[in-house]
């Protein structure tokens, strides 16, 4: 049956709708249900039939997990070594740190490669090994090197590892937007009396902004979101969000969905208010110069 | 008094020679005009002048100076760009001033001088705006004024107007005569524009494959060519080249081809015959009975009136048309048999390898 | 004037490097170690070391029991004793360490299929601009801003037996469902992988989306002139032109999963039985939940190797695709 063009445009236009539709549900509805539950009273975490909305909703998940609030600690369910500001801190600190020297550093060594070739293509790809081989094999001397070096539970510790790790997506990254700077913008900036750092300190990396923003919300969300290493470098003084998430399920007085949900929001909340401040730029900068343009 | 010299100037990429051996001195206050086609190392030379490319051998002088080991910034050059190469993230007054600010300019005299110079070339109304805001003719005069702005005493342009249409392209090529009649400065540009060359070189150099062929005035270069190149790269419409032979007949030297046979001026006579090509600009054939010179009867192709001109193209079996100029809308018709002549004084002729014959 | 009147007399030479050529390679020679040197030391001071003590445990077994109570760095090689390739062959010979494997492999195989086509095809239905392509593509995102330890233990809250998951299929199908997702050793690790493709999707749909987006239009229109339907147009043009796009976003992929560890250990810690004993939780049941760090060692290398062998192939495949993709863009000559 022969379809007019419009008439093809429109079942196309509602087929896409439906497939994107199921897809939004199938994301939006864990979320939903973590925001969902923290709201929840304790006698709702685990009701038959599940309790999508509460009927009863309460702030009190998020008072004892964040505000410590004194008549409801003696409560069960309520953890005695919480620390979650703190741990917002570490985390905070620690990724932004990380991510900042990574995005930096990385794309000011991308410059290197894109003009000068400092790194070769076959070192370029052995540079995404640091990031491609699973960190699991090497945590346990790590580990044992940084006890030696005192390097244990501290900043520094864990803001080197993540550095490292993400180094590679970071020079990747920015190099596919930094190729992509004319040379004739840098060569009008020399011939005016720039110098190498300043051209790219005031002409390429400004004209490379959306991608380098990109590439932070990316190695922000690797960072932020990073348990293993946190896990067993630093379990009892700098601890990170995950960290503190992950004491919940470890605990021995069952299952706290409430208290969880409410620290989970509190994890997320910031990733997601970063992804949607950066939104517009997220479009581009994940081809990694796998496209030309 | 900024002098230019390229003494033996030579670039290979690999086996390529990009610059063939180039000798040439740039006067103070010279508009001088690159042309070629595109390979024929015209940027390459202007690149290295500006210091972005290093000769493979040969030196560049500026003032007597020997500038081979001098940085960009350091050899007294402004320089415009094909691509314009404005910041995109900076306004126009950001990026005038951009120079300058490298230049540890102070301030209020950065401002005084930005305000002048956007005055020059007429873009005050631009300068709180960004570039992307800007049209082609635009952002080539704030590019123009981002190179004026810092004083240098020698402009080097690189097709400055190639991405620019047609007209504004006239009129851009007009503000840089302006420029330079005001200023007094030493511009080098490079085109492969023959009208952009005619039109505003004091002296125009020709090169092709990495050598220079010709190098004179405008008027030297139209109406003495020194090759086949030459002859056939400037005027618009390009001159009437026909391949054939030069024949002895009797006393004299005859031309033979597929399409014609004339006899050739008293002056040739000379010549060692041989296979070689006639040239006549389109403007001086001769159409109708009078005057001297050898003349054929033809068969009127095709008549493009332009207006203030009529353009005539021939029969002549040939891959490239026979093309006459007259003036007015002359009454030819299509198909009409005319008299083409060739008067003794427009005739040029080429030896197989393209070297004029005089 | 010195130093060039010198060089006024005899100009350079036969193609030699010239002087400012010397300085600026010196430049740029200062450029990169600068850039390079903070990495070097890094890595150093860190990986270094690191390898090092890896391969001196894995022929020294390190015995906790001989450590004491507060090991202390040297305490690390008093407790050790030296045993040779003992260990490499008990690694050789681990049945559950091969079953590992192998089950890390089809994970991140299936995990990376199902991201691939899930985030292609939200893709092809996304990247022409439509009314609404802003909204569906934050809500797209959302899942890679998602703390992985997040999604494992809201993941835990949605598939428990009395949760919403079961509810819904419940409604759908009209009978009562209790299906365990977590705790059955038949599906356990197939529910992670779902966990995994959820959070990951969206970073094959981005990549896919800057592939796409970025794809000339010209030849897509001269096919479709040319009278081809949607599915040749997919074949035929822009497939082909995506290639290095699709195997950077597989390769990547693929490799990240190897390592996922948040979800598998924070939700069953290789349970139920061993049916989530992927090769970074069996590593780390032996490193550090045994304690025996000589064992884990000997994995890690053996990881280690195979990691590298995959990566190098997936390098020369990804070198290969890049290159062909540069010569099809590069062809042209350059103007000068």
């Amino acid at each position: 049956m022969a379809m007019t063009k419009s008439q093809r445009r429109h079942v196309d236009t509602v087929v896409r709708y439906i497939f994107l539709t199921i897809w939004l549900s199938i994301v939006v509805f864990p979320i939903f249900w973590m925001v969902s539950t923290s709201f929840k009273p304790d006698r709702e975490w685990f009701a038959w039939p599940p309790v999508y909305i509460s009927e009863d909703p309460t702030i009190q998940n998020y008072l004892v997990v964040w505000a410590d609030v004194s008549e409801y600690t003696d409560q069960v369910h309520t953890q005695s070594l919480q620390r979650p500001w703190e741990a917002l801190g570490n985390s905070t600190l620690i990724s932004f740190l990380a991510t900042t020297l990574s995005v930096l550093f990385g794309s000011v060594l991308a410059y290197g490669v894109s003009r000068y070739q400092i790194l070769s293509e076959a070192r370029m790809f052995q540079l995404l090994m640091l990031r491609m081989v699973p960190p699991i094999v090497l945590i346990a001397p790590i580990s044992i090197w940084y006890g030696a070096l005192g390097l244990l539970d501290t900043v520094l510790g864990l803001v080197m590892l993540y550095f490292l790790t993400t180094l590679p997506y970071a020079v990747w990254m920015s190099k596919s937007f930094i190729d992509e700077v004319p040379r004739e913008m840098e060569q009008a900036a020399e011939i005016l009396g720039a110098s190498r750092w300043r051209t790219i300190w005031e002409v390429v990396l400004p004209l490379v902004r959306s991608g380098l923003v990109a590439t932070f919300l990316f190695i922000l969300i690797l960072t932020w979101s990073e348990y293993l290493l946190a896990l067993l470098l630093s379990k009892t003084e700098v601890i990170t969000l995950p960290i503190e998430l992950s004491k919940y399920q470890g605990s021995t007085e069952g299952r706290v969905y409430g208290r969880q949900a409410a620290l989970s929001v509190g994890i997320t909340l910031p990733l997601i208010a970063v992804g949607l401040i950066i939104r517009k730029h997220l479009a581009r900068g994940f081809s990694f110069g796998m496209v030309r343009r | 008094m900024s002098r230019i010299e390229l003494v033996n100037l030579r670039k290979e990429y690999g086996s390529v020679v990009a610059v063939n051996d180039m000798n040439l001195t740039i006067d103070d206050g010279e508009f001088i005009v690159f042309v070629g086609p595109s390979g024929c190392g015209k940027t390459t030379t202007l690149r290295m002048i500006a210091g972005f490319e290093d000769p493979t051998n040969g030196e560049i002088r500026i003032d007597g100076d020997l500038v081979n080991e001098k940085e960009p910034r350091d050899r007294d050059l402004g320089m415009v760009f094909q691509s314009h190469a404005l910041f995109p993230h900076k306004t126009v007054a950001d990026n005038i001033a951009f120079g300058l600010r490298m230049k540890k300019v102070p301030a209020d005299e950065q401002a005084r001088k930005v305000k002048e110079v956007s005055e020059l070339v007429r873009i005050t109304h631009l300068l709180g705006k960004m570039p992307a805001q800007c049209s082609g003719g635009e952002s080539q005069r704030i590019a123009l004024a981002r190179t004026l702005v810092t004083e240098p005493s020698n402009f080097l342009l690189d097709e400055p107007l190639s991405s620019l249409d047609a007209k504004l392209r006239r009129e851009l090529r007009a503000e840089c005569d302006r420029l330079h009649d005001e200023l007094q400065k030493t511009f080098i540009y490079v085109t492969h524009d023959q009208e952009e060359a005619m039109t505003l070189a004091d002296r125009i150099v020709v090169m092709n494959q990495g050598n220079i062929v010709q190098m004179g005035s405008p008027l030297e270069i139209y109406g003495d060519p020194v090759s086949y190149f030459v002859a056939d790269f400037f005027g618009n419409p390009a001159m009437n080249l026909v391949e054939g032979e030069f024949v002895q007949s009797g006393s004299g030297l005859e031309f033979k081809s597929p399409q014609f046979d004339i006899p050739l001026p008293a002056k040739y006579s000379a010549t060692a015959p041989g296979k070689g090509t006639l040239g006549i600009r389109p403007e001086n054939v001769r159409i109708g009975s009078d005057g001297g010179g050898a003349s054929i009867i033809r068969n009127v192709d095709l008549v493009e009136p332009l207006g203030k001109d009529t353009l005539l193209y021939f029969e002549t079996g040939a891959d490239r048309p026979f093309v006459a100029v007259v003036e007015g809308t002359q009454a030819v018709n299509r198909h009409e048999q005319v008299q083409v002549g060739f008067p003794d004084e427009a005739i040029f002729l080429f030896a197989a390898n393209g070297d004029r014959i005089r | 004037m010195t130093a060039e009147a010198t060089l006024n007399g005899s100009p350079a030479k036969g193609g030699g490097a010239s002087r400012r050529e010397a300085t600026r390679t010196q430049g740029i020679k200062r450029f990169k170690w600068t850039v390079l040197t903070p990495l070097l030391i890094m890595m150093a001071f860190i990986l270094l070391p690191a390898f090092f003590l890896q391969g001196y445990f894995s022929f020294f077994a390190f015995s906790i029991f001989d450590a004491g109570d507060n090991p202390g760095f040297s305490s690390y090689f008093e407790a050790s004793t030296w045993v040779g390739i003992d260990l490499w062959k008990d690694a050789l010979n681990d049945e559950k360490f091969g079953f590992a494997i192998i089950r890390s492999l089809l994970f991140s195989a299936g995990v990376t299929v199902g991201c691939f086509i899930l985030g292609f095809a939200l893709a092809l239905l996304m990247y022409r601009p439509f009314r609404l392509q802003g909204f569906y593509y934050i809500f797209f995102i959302l899942p890679m801003l998602t703390v992985p330890i997040v999604i494992a233990y809201t993941g835990e809250m949605i598939l428990y037996q009395n949760g919403p998951l079961n509810d819904i299929i419940g409604i759908f199908t009209g009978t009562t469902n209790e299906s365990s997702f977590l705790y059955n050793q038949e599906v356990a690790l197939t529910t992670i992988g779902f966990m995994e493709i959820w959070n990951w999707t969206p970073f094959s749909f981005i990549i896919m989306m800057a592939g796409l987006a970025s794809l000339p239009k010209e030849p897509i229109e001269a096919a479709q002139i040319l009278g081809a339907n949607r599915f040749r147009i997919f074949w035929e043009v822009q497939v082909p032109l995506l290639r290095p796009v699709i195997l950077l976003a597989l390769i990547l992929r693929f490799l990240e999963s190897m390592g996922e560890f948040p979800k598998t250990w924070g939700l069953l810690q290789g349970g139920p039985g061993s049916a989530t004993e992927t090769v970074p939780i069996y590593i780390f049941l032996n490193a550090w939940q045994f304690f025996d760090i000589s064992y884990g060692a000997v994995l890690s290398y053996l990881v280690l190797f195979m990691m590298i062998f995959i990566v190098m192939s997936a390098i020369w495949l990804l070198r290969r695709e890049k290159k062909s993709l540069d010569a099809m863009y590069e062809a042209r000559p350059q103007e000068g």
